[in-house]
């Protein structure tokens, strides 16, 4: 594990002087009528777990209801579930009657489709291009993640691989015609690709096995090769999203195996993600770094910091199996490790380009802060959030002159249900810096050293 | 004495550990053959020989064992009479003592009894571990089961009578256990038997009795004394002289339905000498049916799927045989199945990348192929997975969809990587097929509706259920397994009441009042 060195008081006064005048961009953002409905909503569904528990599994099966009275009856059924849950009774009784069917199921549907349409920007590349245009235009750069169904079938994967490959063509057509955004598109390293695109290595194979990493990486290869190809012709960094701990040896390898072929030595830019929820990140950004040293790329590799979407999952999983948490089990630790791994990235500029993707003001004000106190050119961090969750911060991060680049999923309903779940869980989840600002938490407490 | 926790099972996704285990198979290799003896009283006895053999590459004899003779194991049972006089009245507690010292000493040999696992059963490492872990599991969980219920029951007491109810040991227990769970089956009937003061006498599969000599040699390492533990390697020779033993109180069986029957048949005949009624305790067959229904999420359905009914070949008597999907979802359904199924790898079992090893025996592996082979024209649809070609006894791991309701695929426990899919029009449809079957073991449900999680977990005739997962991995204290109808006599292995099989209730009332007072 990394030394957690606790800061000097003049990056604690940046952290404080970043961090307050990103939350009052925040604040002075004009807030839309549903966003305020929203948060009252979260307030709502954070204080009733038995109400958050079935309007989430509502969520997570509404792809499956092929009508307005499957969908209204499941919907029932869940609230009724909720038998702790007065407010989910009241619901299930409101739903209940066979005479507002109709308009339930429309209104659970509009509400869904709602708030999927907030975290997805569309069905595919080309409906998703215009809010990938106005984001730019807006001074945000995108990173593309196509959703879908897990990858269990050889055709799955080739037409994932199909979709990426469509997606980044088609990106790349249309960001030649976009305006220029300094800020955007060079740092001290060059020229940043305005076409980003994330991609999953278990969508790409059907063969990852825990057990042996080899067979996913033998499977995804090909397919990640030809990617990474179009990405060099057409000018587009590509992003290797990381999942589980399960496939993160798998994807790790594959990726820099395949950067150091010949025929990759120029491009594309490329790069990973460090989760800092496992206790064993501090390692996995060592090889990282090593890697990068030894290799010295032509252009930079990017490192996303991340602090983990799959920390339920990580814990479930060890626990049933009587394994160790790799994930901290207390926040503190979390943040406290994100902010060491971040220092860490950033001293390394001159090898990595350092991404910080984060929601917590006081770990982007700590990045920006500490990149400011030892001299980084502005543009040489770049922050990023996720669509949907992250947009006033974006604005706000965009109004500072700093680089932001927003996480935008692409697909339809279908896929898009499991992605939305994770992020409103996320979103809720106790210990979430957002959910804390939802409740209305002083920002001088959200801002202190974890 | 600490809570029972489930052993952890080794985190093989962690590559230091699967070297860790590399070298415990190539230390192991370097040993072959074991050599697996008669074990009754302390003597070593003489007699024919027998080879167990890798089902992944048949050359490779891993156990030379000694085929114990109907003589033999009539005298093991004279043996285990004195036997259960002198290990039942060792106190609950020390005897206790003596079977969690045995787990220690299974834990101490972790990865030296998973390789054999793999070698002898042709069992895939992490089912190999949990094998290992099981039959630890079953040692501390039984342990402490027979602690309490040593202290026996409360009952209603009144003035001038103590009432009170005891457990007593019942006598000798035959325990005759399969190849498929080699170490946690047979361990886990022996503790049982053990635990609550029984002698015990192990008649272990054919194919897996250096395994089963690992639990012997531990548990007589940790206390257990030889005349309460003995082993008897061999064929059906020494399991059906157990049986028609007239001294033999308890017999133990996991294994096919056919067996199982047969052991019960033969146990209710009261032959001359016989003094009591046997116990039979059978967990036998299934056929078990995992319902797809439309509101299902195919993500996790397909992988589970694919799991339950191809693990370890589809060997296990939990293992999925028969999948009933929605008509909304078949299409998309076997889609997704048959194209999961072909990337499935089959290979050795030492091999970390195998999805599926070979099945146990030729015998197995001709049966299982001559059946692919007669039901295949019958089929709508099939999908397979390539096989080696090697020596293993491999069968490619099949789909059969939209067989006619009699195929033998369809109603046949087929102990082997055969999957029949059938396309229902609703989940009660499914259910009726489900309840109109001989076998109530394991089954699974997918779907999103807790309303039909809820009937389907009242109506379901089946002894585990498993909704929204895999119908394989039970675990001690967690799942309590074993089934209904004919797959089994229904206690619970694994669970609180499992071991009331192995015990008879004594209950004592003593009259407490002199010269008309209480004293």
């Amino acid at each position: 594990m990394a030394t957690v060195t606790t800061e000097t008081p003049d990056l604690q006064d940046g952290i404080r002087a970043i961090g307050l005048e990103l939350s009052q961009r925040l604040l002075s953002s004009r807030p839309l009528s549903a966003a305020g409905v929203e948060r009252r909503l979260t307030g709502a569904i954070m204080s009733d777990a038995q109400l958050r528990a079935a309007l989430f599994r509502f969520v997570d099966v509404r792809p499956a209801c092929r009508t307005p009275d499957e969908l209204v009856r499941h919907l029932h059924e869940l609230l009724e579930a909720a038998e702790g849950s007065p407010a989910a009774r009241r619901l299930a009784r409101a739903v209940g009657g066979a005479s507002v069917r109709r308009p339930v199921a429309a209104a659970a549907g509009w509400g869904i489709g709602h708030m999927a349409r907030r975290f997805i920007a569309g069905e595919d590349a080309a409906g998703a291009l215009r809010e990938i245009e106005r984001l730019w235009r807006a001074g945000a750069a995108t990173t593309i993640d196509l959703l879908g169904e897990a990858t269990v079938t050889e055709d799955e994967a080739d037409r994932y691989a199909a979709r990426c490959e469509d997606t980044l063509r088609t990106l790349a057509a249309a960001a030649a015609h976009w305006p220029a955004r300094p800020a955007l598109e060079r740092d001290s390293h060059g020229e940043l690709p305005r076409v980003n695109l994330s991609v999953k290595v278990s969508a790409l194979t059907p063969e990852l096995r825990a057990l042996a990493p080899e067979r996913g990486i033998d499977g995804a290869r090909p397919r990640l090769r030809r990617l990474l190809r179009i990405a060099r012709d057409c000018g587009a960094h590509l992003h290797v999203d990381m999942e589980s701990l399960d496939t993160r040896d798998a994807t790790t390898r594959l990726l820099l195996q395949l950067l150091e072929e010949p025929e990759f030595a120029a491009g594309p830019s490329a790069g990973l993600v460090v989760q800092a929820y496992l206790v064993e990140s501090p390692a996995h950004v060592d090889a990282i770094l090593e890697w990068a040293a030894r290799t010295r790329r032509a252009v930079p590799f990017t490192v996303r910091l991340v602090k983990g979407a799959y920390w339920d999952h990580e814990l479930v999983e060890a626990t049933q199996h009587g394994w160790p948490a790799p994930v901290f089990t207390d926040r503190r630790d979390c943040d406290r490790n994100y902010e060491a791994l971040t220092r860490r990235l950033i001293d390394a500029a001159s090898l990595v380009r350092p991404a910080i993707a984060s929601h917590n003001v006081r770990s982007i004000a700590q990045a920006c802060a500490y990149a400011d106190a030892v001299g980084l050119p502005r543009h040489d961090l770049e922050l990023q959030v996720l669509r949907g969750l992250g947009d006033d911060l974006q604005a706000a991060i965009a109004a500072t002159g700093r680089r932001v680049r927003t996480y935008c999923p692409i697909g339809d309903l279908v896929a898009g249900m499991a992605y939305l779940v994770r992020r409103l869980l996320e979103n809720t989840a106790n210990d979430s810096f957002l959910a804390a600002r939802a409740c209305g938490a002083d920002i001088a407490t959200l801002l202190e050293a974890p | 004495m600490n809570e029972f926790a489930n052993e952890p099972l080794l985190e093989l996704r962690r590559p230091e550990l699967r070297c860790a285990a590399l070298d415990a198979l190539q230390a192991l290799d370097a040993r072959l053959p074991l050599r697996v003896p008669v074990l009754i009283g302390d003597g070593l006895q003489d007699g024919v020989s027998f080879d167990s053999v890798d089902p992944s590459a048949p050359s490779r004899v891993v156990a030379v064992a000694q085929a114990t003779t109907a003589e033999q194991a009539v005298e093991a049972v004279a043996c285990a009479e004195r036997g259960h006089r002198e290990w039942s009245a060792v106190p609950a507690q020390q005897r206790a003592r003596v079977l969690q010292r045995a787990a220690g000493l299974l834990r101490d040999q972790r990865l030296e009894l998973t390789a054999l696992a793999v070698r002898e059963a042709g069992k895939p490492w992490p089912e190999a571990d949990a094998d290992v872990c099981e039959a630890i599991d079953f040692l501390e969980y039984y342990s402490r089961g027979a602690l309490l219920l040593d202290e026996g029951r409360g009952l209603l007491q009144l003035p001038g009578e103590r009432n009170t109810m005891r457990y007593v040991a019942r006598g000798v227990t035959a325990v005759i256990a399969p190849w498929n769970f080699p170490l946690a089956i047979g361990a886990g009937m022996v503790a049982a038997a053990l635990a609550t003061g029984n002698a015990a006498i192990l008649k272990p599969a054919e194919q897996a009795p250096a395994c089963a000599k690992a639990v012997v040699d531990a548990l007589h390492a940790a206390g257990v004394p030889h005349d309460a533990l003995a082993l008897l390697p061999g064929g059906d020779e020494p399991g059906k002289a157990l049986v028609a033993d007239p001294r033999v109180h308890t017999i133990a069986f996991t294994g096919s339905c056919a067996a199982g029957l047969a052991i019960l048949q033969r146990a209710a005949t009261v032959v001359p000498g016989q003094r009591h009624i046997k116990k039979v305790i059978a967990e036998m067959g299934g056929k078990n049916c995992v319902i797809v229904d439309a509101d299902a999420d195919l993500d996790d359905a397909v992988p589970a799927v694919l799991r339950s009914a191809f693990g370890f070949a589809g060997q296990k008597c939990s293992a999925a045989s028969r999948v009933l999907v929605h008509d909304a979802v078949a299409e998309a359904f076997l889609d997704r199945l048959t194209g999961a199924v072909a990337s499935l790898r089959v290979g050795p079992a030492d091999d970390f990348a195998t999805d599926v090893p070979p099945v146990i025996d030729a015998a197995s592996r001709d049966r299982l192929l001559a059946l692919i082979e007669r039901e295949l024209p019958a089929a709508a649809r099939v999908a397979r997975a390539a096989c080696p070609h090697a020596d293993g006894y491999y069968v490619p791991p099949t789909v059969l969809a939209g067989l006619p309701a009699t195929s033998a695929a369809v109603t046949d426990e087929l102990f082997g990587p055969v999957l029949s899919v059938e396309a229902v029009p609703s989940v009660r449809h499914a259910c009726e097929i489900v309840e109109a079957g001989p076998f109530a073991l394991t089954g699974a449900l997918f779907t999103r509706s807790p309303r039909t999680v809820d009937e389907v977990a009242s109506r379901t005739p089946v002894g585990n259920f498993y909704v929204n997962r895999d119908t394989t991995g039970a675990m001690v204290g967690r799942q309590p397994f074993g089934g209904g109808r004919l797959s089994g006599t229904g206690p619970k292995a694994g669970g609180p009441d499992y071991l009331l099989q192995f015990v008879e209730a004594r209950a004592m009332t003593e009259n407490t009042v002199r010269h008309g007072l209480v004293l």
